[in-house]
């Protein structure tokens, strides 16, 4: 008879007996009295809306999708996809703030900036335009945009990059994502010369869009899903039919592609999934376990790295392999701070009503950045290097830019 | 992933056991699924109170050595009185190095004063902490009990009522502020850590010193929920400065500012002594092979496995899942290992809640060197520690947190050993 | 004091509180005695099942009558206890699909409408119903909530002046000749004895009635049946879930407020073990074997407990044998029957039908005090149930929402007696109920609570998945505040709370569940340090 023998139930949420430990990660519960907190938002709340739809409550908006809750959870609840999932359940549909729209649509409106870099830097500089953006556009003053790069990555790829890296014997797909194309294809450039250095080229997916996690968190998900539908579609034909794996360079796209996908817009990718991975990961497995080996070079100047865990991160419990490259590099001290979100959350921290809670989350991470001694901070993440580099007085760098600079 | 040791839960045990090898030059990783039952901690860490008949212990070494005769499963029973006794020692000094200041002998238990006021034998306690050497008898005879507005997981009558038992007079307090009201604002995150957060600050600090100074003249003492220093480690040093009288701290309901502040110390030392915490991961699947275990796959780290030497077992109990029940039988979950049970579910519990439960007593099946079982046989290099074992009612005999750390290090002992050898 | 009534009501189930509303409401002046709380008994065990009369239609032409019409008049009466959520009979496959047709022609003559529905529609209704069914049939069931119920009859009551005594039990009847004259009875929580009199005494006892009617030397014939029930951790379905076959075991799936039932099983048990309802694990099995049937989903939802109640059947005066049950209801008056005055009993029947059966009891009590008052209960909503949820609602827009939404799927137009706008009394005790300390306040003010076990019932306190484990504590805290008497007993509340939940744990105590106790026993045994020490002093006080 089967009846409850292993009591694994579908309703993840009833795995939830009321320990509380979530209320002590969350980092916005900690700042923001408005949020009712994972467990109330999550399973408790979950409860009460299958009771009833009504019982949705407006503030799960202050969630920012940090997924920490999950991590402490000894419970295994996935507190975090639990009150996504609400939201785009139960949540206003349709969501056509122009703000939402521009802070969630980096690949179109990073198509349209990058040709304008230099002006698009020079006025979101300028204080007039951010407070102009801050009254109609509630994005806040205070916050310092990434700036543009001078032309997109895929372009300077196809122009000077994609014959030669073809003629590698071995080769990798590389999702690169919003960050790289438009903000800083350097760290695009640096991963292609780690790479090669290995004997490796990369490749570019045929199609690549952006991974949709700004448009999840900003409620479009349709969008999020049509965009989903296009890389999942890139990938499979990268893993199946050009027989590669993908790696990526950000922390929230290898999550998102991996994890928001399935969970969140229901979008199944169990075939390919193991396939999609970080690029640090992927190393770390060539050189520790397949014996690989990097050159570096013996007259770089000693560097005191300290490693900052983005949320996603943690979630994915892969720093290890992003630490543990930092490691082998000749010169490098790597101290590690405390895992703890630094309050941006990508867009959440650029929203004016959300301001005040990010840099409050932030703060303890950058009082410990401060006082670490280091000469500059490494992560996996973007958007959490703009507010690091915002926030404190410290430079913020992705740790294979680090470990590019100091090949041989 | 090559260690020479995997411990698999990060909760008193494993992080004890973790540190131990991390101390002996052993490369050590600990796989967490979430954070632990530390979090609930009472502030003290209890050896054994009570034998498995119900007669009270007052020297702790004492009563394991009874236990090898009337309990001879009971994991002390098994690691031996002497060795236990040299454990509980070299406990109490991991704990201190950990940065968790504790004291107490294995020798005589003290009494921890419990939230509702009552008075429960123990072996190690937080400094700071209310104790007392014997149930009957409190350090003061008037006292200030002072609490924050709004905050329900603490409860002065309850304590007052306890006390008065005892002769001691109570006078109540309760303190607020812009800060506190802030938080109330939201109706379910009046917490312990998010109020301890309030207290991190200087002038709300500032604030409760004066109104303790105000309210408590005329007491002897003064009471405070464990609300005070959750980021900031000195921050009840520096509010005891600030109030010229005693001042105790007693256990809230959870989340436990001591609980999370210990297992924070107990991370960073082992993190310090280059331990890995992978917290946040479960394990799917081991590989054995002749009774070895080679390596175990994780969730989180798929097709990159843990390999080590050793493993071991501190996956807890029930709560954390280190034990599953079926409706007829109990399931060690992560190598399938042998549990020691009753088939039959009736005989599991009894109707009254507070009953000794033979549930409480269910756990993985170990050989003498806690060695894990699997049909019958002793896997050669997998190791039990902690809530997870069987033979023993960790609240009943009061002992749940002793068998974690001795057995813990009972266990990093075996391993330095069988690596020597 | 004055202790002379027109009418002692014997019993605070829903049907003994409906007559002392029913008295008061007609100028009767009513005493209700119960030995413990309100809706204890039957009326707290069963499903909460807002019947269509369906069910019975085939079998008890006049019990489904009974029903529809009672279950029209409790959605315009008791609104707020209700929840209109309709009904679906289902036939699997196993099932004849014959019996559909003489069902739904049963429910047609009885009044009651039952719309037969494509299989695909029933599944389109309601996801989680068993998708291999092969018909449906649509029916005005619903859910209604007995604490809810009970408590409002009993506010009203009060309101017109009924005196309500809980924790008071009827000891002996008192009696001149052949003639009842009053009741002696003792309170628990002063630990007098009183004597109370009246023209007449009503026994609503429900099973216990049976012993009431003996203290009078008189057999009223009742046969103990045993129901147990299955409470899930959510709501699985939303509509009412039933077997389209003959009455059976475990073929009744409500949703109940927060939660959904499975019941009932039925079984005969002697009169010595109606104080002591366990739920063995035979019967957790066929309710789930059963239950997944009508919702496979079951078979992975979490149960937070199990309960069971008993029936109190009565045998007919006619069959000496007690083979021949009815399910309706029986109004005696003993001096007919038996040739003793001034005392009647009202019992069978069921929960659906409290308010008629008051009526009856009501209308019998008029007869013989010759008052000529006509029965209103039938129009006159209840304390709770005069204003719409949605009406309610925007009163209090200064709540939370998910707590303003609870709170008023309680107390109804009530709600607004709970301070709004205050954060100190909306801070939650319990938050997987959302229950503020406001509600608690208010509770404990209005709604004669005297222990947590009560708060329970008015409330839902630790009716949630944790199952009192996160609030038990908070809301001892809150009782034990007045002084160090109530802190005492407060504790000693507390340990038998936690006792209480306990016993409804330990049938399906494996899973969630054993994790969720051994939690608990960690929290107030291990950090708390409460130890039945503290039961056993009630206990001993309570002799």
């Amino acid at each position: 008879m089967n009846i409850q023998q292993n009591t694994v139930s579908e309703n993840n949420f009833e795995q939830c007996i009321k320990c509380t430990i979530c209320t002590v990660y969350c980092p916005v519960a900690a700042v923001n009295p408005d949020y009712p907190g994972p467990k109330q938002a999550g399973p408790d709340g979950e409860r009460l809306r299958l009771k009833k739809p009504d019982f949705y409550d407006s503030a799960l908006k202050y969630c920012l999708n940090c997924k920490r809750c999950e991590v402490a959870c000894p419970s295994n609840v996935r507190i975090g996809d639990i009150i996504q999932a609400a939201r785009i359940k139960y949540g206003p549909q349709r969501n056509t703030s122009l703000r939402n729209f521009v802070l969630s649509n980096t690949d179109l409106v990073g198509s349209l900036a990058t040709p304008l870099a230099p002006i698009v830097n020079t006025a979101v500089a300028l204080k007039p335009v951010r407070m102009v953006m801050d009254k109609v556009m509630a994005i806040d003053h205070r916050r310092i945009f990434p700036k543009y790069a001078h032309g997109t990555f895929t372009t300077w790829y196809r122009k000077h990059a994609a014959a030669q890296q073809a003629a590698y014997p071995k080769q990798v797909a590389y999702f690169h994502g919003c960050y790289v194309n438009y903000n800083n294809p350097q760290l695009g450039k640096d991963l292609l010369r780690i790479m090669n250095a290995l004997g490796y080229g990369v490749q570019l997916l045929d199609k690549e869009k952006c991974c949709g996690v700004a448009l999840i968190s900003n409620g479009l998900y349709k969008q999020a899903k049509r965009q989903a539908e296009v890389n999942m579609a890139s990938i499979r034909t990268a893993v199946n039919g050009r027989r590669l794996d993908v790696i990526t360079t950000s922390s929230t796209c290898t999550f998102t592609l991996r994890d928001e996908y399935p969970h969140l817009l229901q979008l199944e990718n169990e075939d390919v999934r193991d396939r999609i991975e970080l690029a640090t990961r992927y190393l770390y497995r060539l050189i520790r376990e397949n014996g690989a080996k990097l050159k570096f070079r013996e007259d770089a100047a000693p560097l005191r790295v300290a490693y900052h865990t983005p949320c996603h991160m943690e979630k994915m419990g892969w720093e290890y392999y992003s630490i543990e490259l930092l490691r082998m590099i000749p010169g490098v001290e790597v101290t590690v701070l405390d895992s703890q979100c630094c309050g941006i959350a990508g867009t959440y921290g650029f929203k004016k009503e959300n301001y005040a809670t990010s840099q409050a989350i932030g703060e303890p991470l950058f009082r410990q950045i401060e006082a670490s001694g280091a000469d500059l901070v490494a992560t996996d993440c973007e958007t959490c290097k703009w507010q690091i580099e915002m926030s404190t007085s410290k430079p913020c760098e992705h740790p294979l830019h680090i470990l590019a600079s100091r090949l041989a | 992933m090559k260690f020479d040791t995997v411990i698999i839960g990060g909760g008193l045990a494993g992080l004890s056991c973790g540190i131990r090898l991390a101390e002996a030059g052993r490369r050590c990783a600990i796989v967490s699924q979430g954070q632990s039952a530390i979090h609930f901690s009472s502030g003290s860490f209890d050896l054994l109170g009570q034998l498995p008949d119900g007669t009270p212990v007052e020297d702790p070494a004492e009563g394991i050595a009874a236990l090898e005769k009337c309990a001879p499963e009971h994991p002390y029973a098994r690691i031996g009185a002497q060795a236990c006794e040299r454990y509980a020692e070299a406990a109490r000094k991991l704990l201190c190095e950990a940065g968790i200041p504790v004291s107490g002998s294995p020798r005589r238990n003290h009494y921890r004063i419990t939230p509702l006021g009552m008075a429960k034998p123990t072996w190690l306690t937080i400094d700071g902490y209310l104790t007392t050497p014997s149930p009957e008898v409190l350090p003061f005879r008037s006292v200030c009990i002072v609490n924050v507005e709004g905050f329900l997981d603490f409860y002065p009558e309850f304590i007052a009522e306890a006390f008065r038992r005892h002769g001691v007079s109570c006078r109540f307090a309760s303190v607020n502020s812009p800060d506190l009201e802030n938080i109330r604002r939201n109706p379910s995150e009046m917490r312990s850590a998010n109020i301890a957060r309030v207290f991190d600050h200087e002038q709300n600090l500032d604030r409760l010193a004066a109104r303790i100074r105000e309210a408590a003249r005329e007491c002897e003492a003064v009471i405070l929920p464990a609300i005070i220093g959750i980021n900031r480690s000195d921050a009840f040093e520096v509010l005891k400065a600030k109030v010229d009288l005693p001042l105790y701290l007693l256990p809230t309901l959870p989340p436990s500012i001591p609980g999370i502040k210990a297992q924070q110390a107990l991370q960073h030392r082992f993190r310090a002594l280059g331990g890995e915490y992978f917290l946040g991961d479960s394990v799917l699947s081991a590989e054995v092979e002749k009774n070895r275990v080679k390596s175990i796959r994780t969730v989180n780290h798929g097709d990159i496995p843990f390999e080590a030497e050793a493993f071991v077992l501190a996956s807890g109990s029930f709560f954390s899942r280190g034990l599953i029940a079926t409706p007829d039988r109990i399931v060690e979950p992560v190598f399938g290992a042998d549990t020691d049970f009753v088939p039959n579910r009736t005989e599991w519990y009894t109707e009254h809640f507070f009953d000794r439960h033979n549930y409480e007593a269910f756990g993985i099946r170990t050989d003498r060197s806690l060695k894990l079982l699997k049909e019958g046989s002793v896997m050669e290099n997998l190791y039990g520690i902690g809530a997870g074992l069987s033979g023993f009612h960790p609240v009943q005999e009061g002992c749940g947190a002793g068998v974690s750390l001795i057995s813990a290090l009972f266990v990093a002992d075996r391993i330095l050993n069988s690596l020597k050898s | 004091m004055n202790n002379t009534y027109d009418v002692i009501i014997i019993g605070g189930g829903a049907t003994g509180a409906g007559i002392a509303r029913d008295c008061s409401l007609r100028g009767i002046k009513a005493l209700l005695l119960e030995r413990s709380d309100i809706s204890t008994g039957a009326t707290g065990r069963n499903h909460g099942l807002l019947h269509s009369g369906a069910r019975y239609a085939v079998t008890d032409h006049e019990s489904a009558q009974e029903c529809i019409r009672e279950n029209m008049i409790l959605r315009r009466i008791a609104a707020h206890c209700v929840e209109e959520t309709d009904g679906l009979f289902i036939t699997l496959p196993e099932d004849s699909l014959e019996y559909q047709s003489v069902f739904v022609e049963a429910c047609r003559k009885a009044g009651i409408r039952a719309d037969v529905i494509d299989p695909e529609e029933a599944i389109r209704l309601e996801p989680s119903v068993n998708r291999t069914l092969i018909g449906a049939v649509r029916v005005p069931d619903g859910a209604i909530d007995p604490f809810r119920l009970t408590s409002s009859n009993i506010l009203d009551a009060k309101t017109h002046g009924a005196e309500i005594h809980t924790y008071t039990e009827v000891t002996e009847l008192l009696r001149e000749q052949n003639r009842i004259i009053g009741v002696k009875a003792y309170n628990h929580h002063t630990k007098e004895e009183e004597r109370y009199y009246a023209q007449v005494v009503i026994n609503a006892g429900g099973i216990w009635g049976h012993g009431i009617a003996a203290k009078a030397g008189i057999t009223v014939n009742m046969l103990p049946a045993k129901g147990a029930l299955l409470i899930f951790g959510h709501r699985v379905n939303h509509m009412v879930l039933n077997r389209c076959r003959k009455p059976a075991d475990a073929d009744i799936l409500v949703p109940g407020d927060t939660i959904s039932l499975i019941g009932t099983t039925s079984s005969k048990v002697p009169f010595d073990q109606v104080d002591n309802m366990v739920v063995t694990p035979d019967e957790v099995d066929l309710l789930l074997r059963e239950g997944e049937k009508l919702s496979p989903q079951l078979a992975q939802t979490r149960i937070l407990r199990a309960y069971a109640g008993v029936r109190p059947l009565v045998a007919s005066d006619d069959d000496p044998s007690g083979r021949t049950v009815s399910r309706g209801i029986v109004l005696l008056d003993h001096a007919t029957r038996d040739g003793i005055e001034g005392f009647i009993t009202i019992t069978g029947g069921k929960l659906m039908t409290y308010r008629l059966m008051a009526e009856w009891a009501t209308d019998l009590v008029c007869k013989k005090l010759s008052i000529d008052k006509k029965c209103q209960t039938a129009e006159i909503p209840l304390p709770g149930s005069a204003e719409s949820r949605e009406e309610v609602d925007k009163k209090l827009h200064g709540k939370p929402v998910v707590q303003r939404r609870s709170t008023i799927a309680r107390h109804g137009a009530l709600a607004v007696e709970i301070e709004g706008n205050d954060s100190y009394k909306n801070s939650l005790v319990c938050e997987c109920e959302e229950v503020s300390i406001g509600e608690i306040e208010y509770a404990m003010e209005h709604l004669a609570v005297n222990n947590l076990v009560d708060l329970r019932r008015r409330t839902r306190v630790g009716m949630g998945t944790c199952q009192g484990e996160l609030c038990a504590c908070r809301a001892a805290g809150l009782m034990g505040r007045k002084d160090p008497v109530c802190a005492r007993k407060a504790k000693a509340d507390l340990a038998n709370f936690l006792n209480e939940r306990w016993k409804g744990m330990a049938p399906i105590a494996w899973g969630d569940t054993l994790r969720e106790s051994e939690y608990t026993t960690w929290i107030y045994e291990g950090v708390c340090g409460l130890s039945d020490q503290e039961v056993i002093t009630e206990k001993t006080a309570a002799k």
